[in-house]
């Protein structure tokens, strides 16, 4: 089921959820270097943050140094931990570290965390930060099929990614009008059955980044591709594939996975 | 292959995009509050949405649609799904200030955890103190800081008043917030190591018995009971209680892990274990300030009885409030009226 998304994002670990209504859905899980990434970059506006504080309550105080120092001291400590906790609580599981790194905190169910989970989950970094350089929490994640951390078990909670996903462009093979793979349609047929999801994929790969690839590398794989489809799956009629360039080879190929029911009804 | 790929989406994309504009439109609002029109309107396309995920789900030709549809599938049963706390709920000081009724309720209602881990604590002090009783070279292993190993020469510093890093009002200011910041930290580490099944808490619990039982112990045998008294007391009085209280919300998360998982309620767990840390941090606070800005004064200044009656009080106090603080008195025999009327 998952073979398709696996020849793209082989070591990606992801989340199935069972709505209600018994609709599947996955959820791609962050993995620990982005986040930690989000959390060096969180780190840093803390700090900023708290040395900003520092020089405000500096010159509130300027009368008072210890008292001065009595309430940095206290504010660093609460802003700590109430950055993390009150930002993914009001801004739907992310920090501004998370959101530049396109990660989100959700409860586990799929919905959106509450204020308790992000208080509980950040108030738990006191384990997961522990010996040195979050390395308990590390541990803990990467030892987790959800990747969760200490913090994340205890409030239920999970941190996925975000990328953006923009609906899927129109593709080369869809423009094409006439495609003489159609006039064998029992040949079609083998090619539609016989070719794996991995297969269609990495054609359907290959011909988007057409522009991506350089001249001769893209003439290599286009000539490879066509030559172990031609032997391995359909073996097209050799006047047909000798007036068809490899490129068109592929694309008459995706047209016949990817498109055109009307294949069926006429064979 | 069962559905043509092509023609499929160009049928969709339309009630698509109108959920992608409806979500945008929802995630935008500050509530996001549906009214009825758009609620239904959010219902019906995303079951058609979810319908047209199945469909491709099958097909395991188009991974980028089916991520696409994945995704705002997840979107919107997000929005169908949740009730976010309104703005007014959560800016009612009336509901912050009822932590202070709400955390004495939990404390009472985890009391077991409570005396789990005075019963720990104790087995520490008992320890600690039989150590240093029977064996009076164990207090070089047992008592890190030097000052604690010679007792007459630390009351004597004391008392002179020299050897005191903390000589003003504002020396007192920042060591009451460093002592405060770290007194909370060790209490959150108590309460967080919970999931270490208990056992973290209860190592952590036995260390600090040790320690308390050993001080009070070697002051003891050389004559100097009052004065620890009177140098503990008023910030213990809050401080090892909140500290109890961190090992009684480290063992309830453990307990709470035990469980199985369909008998957990997760919210309402979470929220008696942050209710009890909220708790403590603020005792934690009073302790800091009583120790930076009195319990550092003895005799000449403050005479030691004062102190041990300061503390002594602190305690009842406190005792009373955790006790009794929320307890319904009038309710229960309110409620049964209630009751009884509507039977009737």
């Amino acid at each position: 089921m998952s073979s398709s998304q696996a020849t793209r994002l082989p070591t990606t670990a992801e989340l199935t959820i069972a709505t209600p209504e018994g609709v599947l859905f996955r959820l791609p899980l962050a993995g620990p270097a982005p986040r930690l990434y989000a959390l060096l970059l969180d780190t840093t506006i803390v700090l900023a943050a708290i040395n900003g504080v520092g020089y405000l309550i500096y010159w509130i105080f300027a009368k008072a140094p210890g008292f001065g120092t009595m309430t940095t001291t206290l504010a660093e400590f609460a802003i700590g931990f109430a950055y993390g906790a009150l930002l993914e609580g009001f801004w739907n599981g992310q920090t501004i570290g998370k959101r530049l790194f396109q990660l989100r905190v959700i409860d586990q169910s799929g919905l959106p965390l509450r204020i308790e989970q992000a208080w509980v989950r950040n108030l738990m970094r006191v384990v997961d930060a522990l010996p040195f350089a979050y390395l308990v929490g590390g541990i803990a994640l990467l030892s987790s099929p959800q990747m969760q951390r200490f913090g994340d078990r205890v409030a239920g909670t999970l941190v996925v990614r975000e990328t953006p996903v923009a609906p899927p462009a129109e593709e080369v093979w869809s423009k094409q009008k006439y495609n003489s793979f159609m006039d064998y349609p029992a040949l079609a047929m083998r090619l539609r059955r016989s070719a794996t999801p991995e297969l269609a994929g990495l054609i359907q790969d290959a011909l988007r980044r057409r522009n991506e690839l350089a001249p001769y590398a893209r003439r290599e794989i286009y000539r490879e591709l066509a030559a172990y489809l031609q032997s391995e799956i359909a073996r097209f009629p050799d006047e047909l594939v000798e007036m068809l360039s490899d490129e068109q080879y592929l694309i008459n190929a995706a047209g016949v996975l990817f498109g055109h029911q009307r294949l069926s009804a006429r064979a | 292959m069962i559905l043509d790929l092509e023609r499929f989406q160009a049928q969709a994309r339309p009630r698509w995009n109108k959920l992608e504009s409806l979500l945008a439109a929802l995630e935008g609002r500050p509530d996001h509050r549906l009214n009825p029109g758009e609620a239904e309107q959010l219902q019906e396309l995303y079951s058609q949405t979810a319908a047209d995920l199945n469909r491709v789900t099958h097909g395991a030709l188009a991974p980028e649609l089916r991520q696409y549809l994945e995704r705002l599938v997840a979107r919107a049963y997000a929005e169908l799904y949740y009730a976010p706390p309104t703005r007014s709920e959560l800016w009612q000081p009336r509901r912050w200030l009822r932590i202070f009724t709400a955390f004495p309720e939990a404390f009472r209602r985890e009391s077991r955890y409570f005396v789990l881990a005075v019963l720990i604590t104790l087995l520490g002090c008992t320890f600690g103190g039989l150590a240093v009783r029977y064996d009076p070279a164990s207090v070089n292993v047992l008592l890190p800081a030097d000052y604690l190993r010679n007792p007459g020469q630390r009351v004597h510093q004391e008392e002179s008043g020299k050897k005191r890093a903390i000589d003003s009002v504002q020396n007192e200011a920042q060591f009451s917030g460093q002592l405060i910041t770290h007194n909370v930290q060790i209490a959150l580490l108590a309460a967080a190591l919970g999931v270490t099944f208990g056992i973290g808490t209860a190592l952590l619990l036995f260390e600090n018995g040790v320690l308390l039982g050993a001080v009070a112990v070697r002051y003891t045998e050389k004559g100097f009971g009052l004065f620890v008294t009177a140098w503990l007391l008023p910030h213990g009085a809050f401080e090892i209680p909140s500290i109890l209280i961190a090992g009684q919300a480290g063992f309830y998360l453990a307990r709470l892990l035990l469980r199985r998982r369909e008998d957990r309620d997760m919210r309402q767990s979470m929220r008696e274990w942050l209710l009890l840390i909220a708790g403590l941090a603020m005792m934690l606070v009073w302790a800091g300030l009583m120790e930076a800005f009195f319990s550092q004064h003895q005799a000449p200044v403050l005479p030691y009885e004062f102190k041990v009656a300061v503390g002594a009080a602190e305690l009842i106090l406190l005792t009373f409030y955790l006790s009794l603080i929320g307890r319904k008195k009038a309710a229960k025999p309110r409620g049964r009226i209630a009751l009884e009327t509507a039977n009737e």
